[in-house]
């Protein structure tokens, strides 16, 4: 639940989704779910050139499972919480 | 409450994830799948291995054979990212801090 | 869940499979593994020759096999000069 909740904290702010098929695109977080599928709008492609596939696509979902990585805004990421909740995960986890 | 609350001040390693939380604020040096490599300051991490890296500095190898000699070229691309979500499914291994060189 | 396609349902999308094919269509439905129902739908199969548009219809996509799901703007997709368009196809999606 960390990386969900985390994410639901940075909707409205801009991420960079890298996908496994090397396509990278910019946009503003719109949602995300539980398998970390996520919603973006007002996107562009790092490399329209090579990428001319989405001239026409404003926003999209993208299937959680086709991400590589995600670019954050380093100054909306509170790391201090981060590592907090992530202890607080890892203790929760081993008592089961 | 307080009793269940308490953990053992002693960093004991029983499982793997263990060597994980202790990483936590620390440099590491992940092995990603497709010749990716990345090394930053691990500040999150779930059970799926999905982390958050903090200063990420991300390495890629690629090969190319010469025409002529057929030698095989490695090539390596260094990029750093300030703040990066990793998806936990292409993670090879993950190492802690090598205390011998940092710090 | 995937209801943030909820959306999408009756607009023109286009959805980039995880082989990197892509396909235009009108969303008529979808379920939480997220397979599609495209109507109306069409493969654009890109190439540094050009741009080739299949005919395919009525088109049910396999939620696995998504990688992205798009909305088009339909005025803008209108405006695109298909023929300026030569490019190496979509990469597949590599786990």
């Amino acid at each position: 639940m960390l990386f969900y909740s985390f994410f639901k904290s940075l909707v409205g702010k801009d991420v960079v989704v890298e996908l496994k098929n090397d396509l990278s695109i910019h946009g503003t977080l719109h949602s995300v779910d539980q398998f970390l599928n996520i919603k973006l709008t007002d996107i562009s492609v790092t490399d329209p050139d090579r990428y001319p596939h989405m001239l026409s696509v404003k926003n999209c979902f993208i299937r959680g499972s086709v991400v590589r990585y995600i670019q954050l805004p380093a100054d909306e990421c509170d790391t201090q919480l981060l590592q907090d909740t992530a202890r607080k995960e890892a203790s929760q986890n081993k008592k089961k | 409450m307080a009793e269940e609350a308490e953990q053992p001040t002693v960093a004991t390693v029983e499982e793997p994830f263990d060597l994980v939380r202790l990483s936590l604020d620390e440099k590491i040096y992940v092995k990603m799948r497709n010749d990716r490599e990345l090394r930053g300051r691990l500040h999150a991490y779930d059970q799926h291995l999905n982390m958050i890296l903090g200063d990420a500095e991300e390495t890629v190898t690629t090969v190319e054979i010469d025409d002529e000699t057929y030698e095989e070229i490695y090539k390596s691309t260094k990029r750093t990212i300030p703040m990066l979500f990793v998806r936990g499914d292409g993670v090879i291994l993950i190492s802690p801090p090598m205390r011998a060189n940092v710090g | 869940m995937a209801s943030e396609l909820e959306g999408y349902i009756n607009h023109t999308v286009t959805v980039f499979t995880c082989e990197g094919r892509i396909i235009v269509g009108t969303m008529k439905g979808f379920d939480q593994t997220i397979n599609l129902i495209l109507e109306d739908s069409h493969e654009r199969v890109y190439s540094t020759t050009g741009v080739e548009q299949v005919t395919l219809g009525l088109y049910i996509v396999r939620g696995d096999n998504v990688a992205l799901v798009g909305e088009v703007d339909e005025e803008v997709d209108k405006k695109i000069d298909f023929t300026e368009i030569h490019v190496e196809p979509m990469g597949a999606v590599v786990h």
